[in-house]
């Protein structure tokens, strides 16, 4: 066991940097590796809507973290994309509920692209004209999820489940709300929260921490900053999800349907409370389980039927979405199993099964450059790191799960969502 | 990568992979493909991938596979030109991390052959009660196909591009012949491939030895009848087809597909690459340059080439009001990339992307093993990530355009939220 401990270590090992200007700095040398992987991350998504800026109140419509992600890979200088084809590497950002991420993968000019990276997100550049042009680009990008029905799904479950939370609102926000955006917002913004000591920056493959430290050092985050001072606010919400059904038609074959659960929010043990989620879902309607192996033979759901979390400050839920055509028997055939798990208790090989499964894809995100980056960067933006999510996992009993089955999806606490073909009216 | 010819039509494709965690063995069929048994080939990936003979019923399978440390199994088909390619593929941990001390190789390399050779059968055929489960399950996906509004413009404009040629079989069969896939005929079709289908298996990181004993054990007194894969087919040049379908939908797309005229060999696969990137794939590209970001026509705007078929394919989200816009846009952008400049700066940033995402290949095992079949499939030599590289180097302006002046328009697809004058 000590070996495999000692393996796992070394799987996991990633060196850890804190520079005076507050960024964290975390590489993952793995040798063998052509490529690497960078990911620099702040602490700011579609959540973030309201704060306070060196005691001034700011509110935000919906959308600005994705639409200043789109900003900064503009500068006075050019845009970025032209930068990168420099180096050869490939670039892209992603905006979550609670982050917002830049990376690249390249093989070569590795030093030229941590420069490109570092610079684009340090010297935010916006005119009325560039932020109008963005607009356009955006709308159609809203456009195409308008057509999707899980995405319009995840958000009317989210439209039901809360009431303030801003987790209602589509990451990318609407083609009304991103017209209201001005360069002073998206200031405010990059002043709040891409401050050095909000962010991080994790490095993986073939690359030294003394490579990623020295770019670090040309952009200037070698040295201290002041930062801004900064207050979030979370408007109230009650444990009570705001509606408990809705239901709406879109041009789909086949009805989907959407059953999801308010959970109380994670707090300071989110990792392990992360995981407990995940085991749940898997417990009740995964491959292994006596439900979806129901609903599978009896053709109720399609393969894609399961279970996701969502968990960020302020908010957790988990939700069970897939397609059927017969929506209000997947409901109930859900809601009475949950209830038989909650009665007999979890059943123990299946239990561990998911335990090793987990294990497993724990290692494979470790695997690859883009994998460790990423896994480095989601640890840390929960205050965890790669080990000790193994720990949690390893050290979770049924016990305890059983036991949080008790306060976990509960009826009361949940909410139905069906979206129905346009061609059944 | 070391290549044994273990039988007829039998090969042996194993890799070192020290720097990754996991390990995966592969074993994949070709063979061509059949208008009449298409939808049955469509379910067999779907009833193989539910159990064996090993583990008959599904359940146990996933436990079994979580037990493996949630070892990965997928069954699937996909085309490769008039050719059919059933891939049974088991990725895992390796037995370092392995916490009871297992021997993982052996057991993912039972699973992989336990599945493409030892299906669950009943009485010398494929369970009927499975069967119904997973023809209803096919029937589910068909009728779905329009939820993936993309995906559904791409297939609509393929159909028209191949018509009844056997490129254009349906990988996933056909709504209306499922309910008449019988365990009888599932069994023929299957038997059929294990005969006929050119075998293989490729082991990255994994045993070579256990593989090798394991694949020549699966094969033991099996009859084989093998058949080489059927050549490249592509479509002749035609007057554009210009089709417009409305939906209720929000963002319009717009598919064209061009044809060669003729298949490409492996000695242009280096010019393809960079025209491809050059034309629509890449961010460096024209189309994503001038049509997306400059023009504001499209939200994705993208070209790939598959030699095997000589089809190009551009595929787009359009605004509806600008789709006719769009078309124009995207063909002349080829245009004058045949005849007009093309600058050495422009070519040089699509040579620095190609050869960074060629640096990559081989730090994924899906890249290692996406990279060697590919090769494999196409015929005639195999090349290194490397070889191809230093091919890339050496393409020319004039090569490039030679690429792109074969392509002539066949079919404009356009699925649109309103009835637009497009055609």
């Amino acid at each position: 066991m000590r070996e495999i401990n000692e393996t796992l270590s070394r799987a996991a090992a990633c060196e850890k940097t804190v520079l005076p200007s507050g960024l964290t700095v975390l590489v993952r040398p793995m040798p063998g590796y052509g490529s690497v992987h960078a990911e620099y991350a702040t602490r700011f998504g579609s959540i973030d809507r309201d704060f306070v800026l060196d005691g001034k109140p700011v509110h935000l419509p919906a959308g600005v973290a994705h639409f200043l992600e789109h900003k900064m890979f503009e500068s006075e200088d050019g845009d970025a994309f032209s930068k990168y084809a420099k180096t050869g590497a490939n670039a892209n950002a992603f905006t979550s509920f609670d982050q917002t991420c830049y990376v690249f993968t390249a093989t070569r000019q590795v030093d030229e692209s941590l420069d490109i990276l570092l610079s684009m997100v340090g010297q935010p550049y916006f005119t009325e004209a560039t932020i109008q042009k963005e607009q356009g680009i955006i709308g159609q990008e809203i456009r195409m999820y308008d057509d999707n029905p899980d995405w319009r799904m995840l958000f009317a479950l989210c439209g039901c489940l809360y009431e303030n939370h801003p987790i209602r609102s589509d990451i990318a926000g609407t083609v009304e709300s991103i017209a209201e955006i001005t360069p002073e917002m998206l200031y405010a913004c990059t002043d709040a929260f891409y401050d050095p000591a909000n962010m991080v920056l994790a490095v993986a493959g073939g690359v030294t921490t003394r490579q990623v430290l020295d770019a670090c050092a040309r952009a200037g985050l070698d040295k201290p900053r002041t930062p801004h001072k900064v207050q979030r606010i979370q408007k109230p919400e009650g444990p009570l999800p705001a509606k408990t059904r809705d239901q709406f038609r879109m041009s789909v074959s086949k009805p989907c349907i959407g059953v999801g659960y308010k959970e109380a929010p994670l707090g300071e043990n989110r990792v392990r409370g992360e995981i407990l989620c995940d085991l749940l879902g898997e417990l009740v309607c995964g491959g292994m389980t006596p439900l979806y192996r129901r609903l599978y033979d009896e053709g109720l759901v399609n393969p894609g039927f399961g279970a996701e979390y969502l968990s960020v400050e302020g908010c957790c839920c988990i939700l069970f979405t897939g397609e059927s055509d017969e929506p209000e028997k997947v409901r109930t055939l859900l809601l009475e199993e949950i209830e038989r798990i909650r009665r007999e208790g979890v059943d123990e090989e299946l239990f561990t099964l998911c335990k090793n499964q987990m294990y497993g894809e724990m290692l494979e995100a470790l695997e690859s450059p883009t994998g460790a980056a990423g896994a480095l960067v989601s640890n840390y933006l929960r205050s965890s790191t790669l080990e000790e999510g193994v720990q949690l996992l390893a050290a979770l009993t049924k016990q305890e799960v059983d036991a949080a089955l008790q306060t976990m999806l509960l009826p009361e606490h949940s909410a139905t969502v069906t979206i129905l073909p346009q061609e059944a009216e | 990568m070391k290549r044994e010819n273990l039988a007829p039509g039998v090969f042996l494709n194993t890799l070192d992979a020290q720097k990754f965690n996991r390990c995966r063995i592969t074993i994949r069929f070709q063979y061509p493909a059949c208008r009449e048994t298409a939808t049955a080939s469509a379910v067999l990936p779907l009833v193989l991938e539910r159990c064996c003979a090993d583990y008959p019923d599904m359940t146990l399978l996933s436990r079994r596979l979580a037990k493996l440390y949630g070892a990965d199994l997928s069954v699937d088909n996909s085309t490769n030109g008039a050719n059919r390619v059933l891939t049974v593929s088991v990725t895992g941990i390796k037995d370092e991390f392995a916490l009871e001390g297992e021997d993982l190789t052996a057991e993912y390399a039972d699973l992989v052959f336990g599945v493409a050779f030892r299906p669950y059968l009943v009485n010398g055929r494929f369970d009927e009660e499975a069967l119904a489960i997973e023809r209803g399950k096919l029937r589910q996906q068909l009728q779905a196909e329009v939820n993936d509004k993309r995906l559904y413009c791409v297939r609509q404009a393929r159909r028209r591009f191949f018509g009844d040629s056997l490129a254009g079989v349906e990988r996933d069969g056909y709504l209306e012949e499922v309910d008449g896939v019988t365990s009888q005929l599932l069994t023929q079709v299957y038997e059929e491939m294990l005969c006929r289908a050119s075998i293989e298996v490729t082991a990255i990181g994994a045993k070579d030895e256990t593989v090798r004993r394991l694949l020549l054990a699966a094969l033991e007194g099996r009859k084989r009848d093998w058949q080489a894969p059927l050549p490249g087919l592509f479509m002749p040049r035609r007057q554009p087809d210009h089709q417009v379908e409305t939906m209720d939908m929000v963002q319009a797309k717009l598919c064209l597909l061009f044809t060669a005229g003729r298949c490409t060999g492996a000695q242009e696969i280096a010019a393809s690459r960079l025209a491809m990137a050059l034309y629509g794939g890449s961010v460096t590209s024209r189309l994503f340059l001038n049509v997306r970001e400059k023009q504001s026509l499209c939200y994705y705007c993208s070209s790939s080439y598959t030699s095997v078929t000589g089809c190009m394919m551009v595929d787009s989200g359009v605004e509806p009001a600008n789709a006719r816009k769009a078309e124009a846009a995207i063909l002349k952008e080829l245009a004058q990339l045949c005849d007009g400049p093309i600058t050495d700066e422009e070519m040089e940033d699509c040579r620095r992307g190609l050869l960074s995402s060629l640096e990559s290949v081989e730090d994924s095992l899906s890249g290692l093993e996406g990279w060697y079949f590919a090769e494999i499939a196409r015929g005639g030599p195999v090349s290194t990530p490397a070889q191809a590289r230093a091919a890339l180097e050496q393409v020319t302006q004039e090569q490039v355009r030679q690429v792109l002046r074969q392509f002539t328009l066949s079919v404009s697809y356009l699925l649109t939220p309103e009835v637009n004058d497009h055609a």
